[in-house]
């Protein structure tokens, strides 16, 4: 097992994580915010502008109703006085108060300022009664201004009464000067609803209540109370145009917006408890705050989902990379997520496979070293193929060598100086062959055989095997004459046959030979027996492909084992001019 | 829950046919089951001067306001009533009895009378009147936006506009110097409409012939004087002893042939000739109103006296005719109510 890599300073979860989370949660979260931000401001802008126009259209009601009395006090100034007692117009203020429930006496008073009828609801009616009203501010303000609205009185202390006196176009008409009980707003302002529960009221100039859905609270008149109701109107006042939230007599929390009734000075106010007037803007934020929630929450999982997605395959791929990384290349990273990833751990596979073939070769190659020559097997090595060792029937040159006299030698001699012989002799031998870039295809005792054209091929392979022996000789004589003065009476001689061979690789997976097998291989062997020290000899097939290049001598043919005719045999002649 | 209410008036009809104060021990005992019923079920202790009968447009107007306070009898409601059967003496004694019973409000209808008696019998338990007078002048609030104590109600303009029915007569009788006035002497509100009334004469230049009665069996007497005294009319001053008895006044009125005119509709509408006063459908309306909303926990001293200023005139064409009499344009125009 390979040491573990150092633990990540940060992990790629960890990372994944927080950027999904953030790329879904962050717009969401602004989308969120600003929605409810904006939706906000548009309710609160809508809600401003509705209790403006309610305010407006409860100020036009009271308008109306005030307007209403004077339209009826305005008939009764239209013709001008005579001196005598007018019994029709004595009727028609009789009338003006069935119609209008809210005037409680009529006064009648001529160009003089003398009061020519009164009739009232409660108090005896009056006829040319004479009296002087022209000081009465009533008269004065009517004729100055046509229209005279007096200032609220609370009779007993409770019930709000107002003088209205309304003068006509010439001074001969006179003034009616009307006392209106203005209880009778209630019908108007009660009937105004703001929203489901929200409600209008009235105040003076002053700041007094004059009309409530609730009466009792008019007819309380009582100044302090009414006080947080005078704070809300200097509220709005403060803020025109704008509706305010603040508190009424109850103490409750209200959104107030207010409108003038022009004539009487007044103002009414229309309020609408805060909690219903925000009551789908609440509602709406709650609902985006818990989408928000939701959206959060989904966007955690989400990207907890995603990040485990990614980051499992890499851990996957991380162990399986370790696994195959510590050897076990039948290792393999199953991953199905049809993605890069399932493509990276195939690739991952498809290396853990080459790599497993790879060491395969490998290691079949260094077991081909043993007897390959280096070149050959640098060249298997490096092209990674050694379908040249595959088997294959092919024109080889088989050379055999061995030293004479080794048997009695080896009998005689001490096991190190045999073996110190011997080593000197594979190190001859094994530096020739590789010069010459043939097969050394093993020692077996004093004698070793080489192969030429196999598994590698060269040109003019028998040419190239006899330059080899002759090397081969003139290394091994210079030894021999080293061996000779240590008394050691040793020889060498080859012989080398050249045809066609089967070579390839023999053996099992364990035990891997390489061979040449056919009859040159018997010949070159039983050549080589023939051969004496110093000698070199050939057979026929070699000697032609050599021609003249190399200087050699026509022996006679000889009867060798295993071959039924005498073979015809050439030496070499070499170390001529050496 | 809801067979409490009928073993209750049941209970309540039972008490009131016995002697009070032999019963007394009793009604303690009573007041446990009624404290339990009180946290399910309010109580409102009706306090009447006569009996259902008389009363009954009345406690259909009372009705009507409760029920804009939200509240039903016998749903969420129990109403015990107390008749004096006309025996204003008893009243006292009955208020007393509602006050034992522990009610949740007192209602007091119908006059002062009907409001000292309940006044007097507790400063505790919330009482709403209704009545035709000054509830200032007869001592029953001290102020009408700020009643104080536990006490509040409704008022009509019934007691003050006595002298327009004076004023009304002279109009339709020009040429009568004279008329007779009905007045109980047993009513609070008596003396004060006597010299209401006299001021409207000597205003008007006519002569009044005051005539006295204070229970039912004086009432033929009452119109035979009329006659006798040669006077143009009748003119009931207010109250509510005359009020409740419209149907007898109307046809004893017709049996002497007597031009008159009381307080209330119910007269005209009876047969009677004419009618001024107040609107008791509102005043006993708004009553209820108020003792939906005490019910609910406001406090009687939050709730100033209401004014019922509506004044309504009625006219009875038939009666005139009957009278050989006709009515001005003056009156004609004026009348909320013209029965034909």
């Amino acid at each position: 097992m390979p040491h573990s890599p150092d633990a990540p300073r940060t992990s790629l979860f960890r990372k994944y994580f927080l950027a999904l989370f953030a790329a879904v949660a962050l717009p969401l979260l602004i989308a969120g915010g600003s929605e409810a931000w904006f939706g906000y401001h548009d309710q609160r802008a809508r809600l401003n502008d509705l209790l403006d126009a309610e305010a407006r259209g409860a100020a036009a009601k009271i308008q109306d109703f005030m307007e209403g009395i004077r339209d009826q006090l305005g008939w009764m100034v239209q013709l001008p006085w005579s001196e005598n007692t007018d019994e029709r117009r004595r009727l028609d203020a009789l009338r003006l108060l069935r119609q209008v429930p809210a005037v409680v006496s009529l006064r009648l008073i001529d160009a003089a300022g003398k009061e020519r009828l009164f009739v009232s609801r409660i108090g005896l009616n009056r006829v040319e009664s004479g009296e002087d009203h022209s000081a009465n501010p009533a008269v004065a303000g009517a004729r100055s201004g046509r229209v005279w609205f007096g200032p609220v009185t609370f009779y007993g202390g409770s019930e709000p009464f107002m003088t209205v006196s309304v003068a006509g176009n010439r001074s001969a008409v006179g003034v009616a000067v009307a006392e209106v009980n203005l209880k009778f707003i209630w019908d108007v302002i009660s009937a105004i609803r703001v929203g489901r529960t929200g409600e209008a009221f009235v105040l003076d100039q002053p700041g007094r209540l004059v009309a409530h859905p609730d009466i009792s609270l008019v007819l309380r008149a009582d100044e302090a109370a009414t006080q947080p109701l005078q704070a809300l109107r200097a509220a709005i006042l403060a803020r025109p145009g704008q509706a305010i939230t603040g508190q009424d007599i109850a103490r409750n929390s209200v959104l107030a917006a207010m409108a003038p009734i022009p004539g009487v000075d007044w103002s009414v106010i229309v309020k609408q408890p805060v909690t219903e007037a925000f009551r789908r803007i609440n509602a709406a934020l709650w609902r985006t705050g818990v989408l928000l929630i939701a959206g959060t929450v989904l966007a955690a999982v989400l990207a907890y989902w995603l990040t485990q997605r990614m980051v499992g395959p890499i851990r996957l791929l991380e162990e399986g990379v370790a696994q195959i990384g510590a050897g076990q290349f039948d290792h393999r990273i199953s991953l199905g997520t049809g993605d890069e990833f399932e493509r990276l751990a195939t690739r991952f596979n498809e290396m853990a496979a080459e790599l497993a073939v790879s060491q395969e070769r490998s290691e079949r190659i260094s077991r081909l070293r043993r007897f390959l020559a280096p070149q050959v097997a640098e060249l298997v090595d490096r092209t990674g193929d050694d379908s040249v060792l595959d088997g294959r029937r092919v024109e080889v040159v088989v050379v055999f060598c061995d030293l004479r006299g080794f048997t009695a030698f080896s009998a005689q001699a001490e096991p190190e100086t045999v073996m110190g012989v011997l080593g000197e002799y594979y190190g001859a031998i094994e530096a020739v062959v590789s010069v010459h870039g043939a097969t050394l295809m093993g020692f077996s005792g004093d004698g070793a055989m080489v192969l030429v054209n196999a598994p590698v091929s060269c040109p003019d392979p028998a040419l190239r095997a006899v330059s080899m022996a002759s090397d081969m000789q003139m290394s091994v004589q210079k030894h021999l004459v080293g061996w000779r003065t240590r008394g050691h009476q040793l020889g060498f001689g080859v012989g080398l046959a050249m045809g066609p061979a089967t070579v390839g690789r023999i053996g099992s997976e364990g035990r891997l030979d390489y061979a040449a097998i056919g009859n040159v291989t018997n010949l070159a062997s039983r050549l080589c027996a023939s051969a004496r020290d110093s000698e070199i000899l050939i057979d026929r097939a070699a000697a032609r492909a050599v021609g003249s290049s190399v200087p050699l001598v026509e022996l006679d043919p000889r009867s060798l084992k295993g071959f039924d005719q005498p073979v015809p045999v050439f030496a070499v002649v070499f170390g001529i001019g050496h | 829950m809801r067979f409490m209410p009928s073993v209750c008036a049941g209970a309540a009809g039972r008490m009131r046919r016995r002697d009070f104060v032999a019963l007394a021990g009793a009604a303690m005992a009573w007041t446990l089951p009624a404290r339990a019923q009180q946290s399910a079920m309010p109580i409102i202790g009706y306090l009447g001067s006569e009996s259902p009968g008389p009363y009954a447009s009345r406690l259909r107007a009372f009705r009507d306001g409760l029920a804009e306070a939200g509240f039903v009898e016998g749903r969420n409601l129990a109403i015990e009533y107390r008749w004096a059967e006309g025996q204003y003496r008893q009243l006292p004694a009955l208020a007393t009895d509602l006050v034992n019973r522990q009610v949740t409000v007192i209602v007091a209808p119908g006059g002062a009378e009907v409001a000292l008696a309940a006044k007097s019998a507790t400063t505790t338990i919330p009482i709403v009147f209704e009545m035709g007078g000054d509830p200032i002048a007869l001592g029953v609030v001290d102020s009408l936006s700020r009643p104080g104590g536990n006490l509040t109600g409704v008022s009509s303009l019934s007691v003050e506009v006595s002298r327009k029915r004076l004023e009304f007569m002279h109009e339709l009788l020009p040429t009568a110097r004279s008329f007779a006035v009905a007045v109980n002497p047993t009513s609070p509100t008596s003396s004060s409409q006597m010299k209401n009334l006299q001021a409207a004469a000597d205003s008007l230049g006519l002569e009044l012939h005051v005539l006295t009665a204070s229970a039912e069996q004086e009432f033929d007497g009452m119109f035979r004087a009329v006659s006798q005294t040669q006077a143009g009319g009748l003119v009931f001053s207010s109250d509510p002893y005359f009020a409740y008895r419209s149907q007898r006044l109307a046809v004893l009125a017709a049996q002497h042939a007597v031009p008159a005119v009381t307080q209330s509709r119910d007269f005209p509408i009876a047969g009677g000739l004419m009618s001024y006063g107040g609107d008791f459908e509102q005043s006993h309306r708004h009553a209820g109103n108020y003792a939906g909303r005490i019910i609910k926990g406001e406090k009687p001293s939050d709730l100033p006296v209401q004014r019922v200023t509506k004044v309504e005139m009625f006219i009875n064409l038939k009666a005139a005719g009957a009278l050989r009499l006709s009515f001005p344009p003056s009156l004609l125009s004026s009348a909320d109510g013209v029965i034909e």
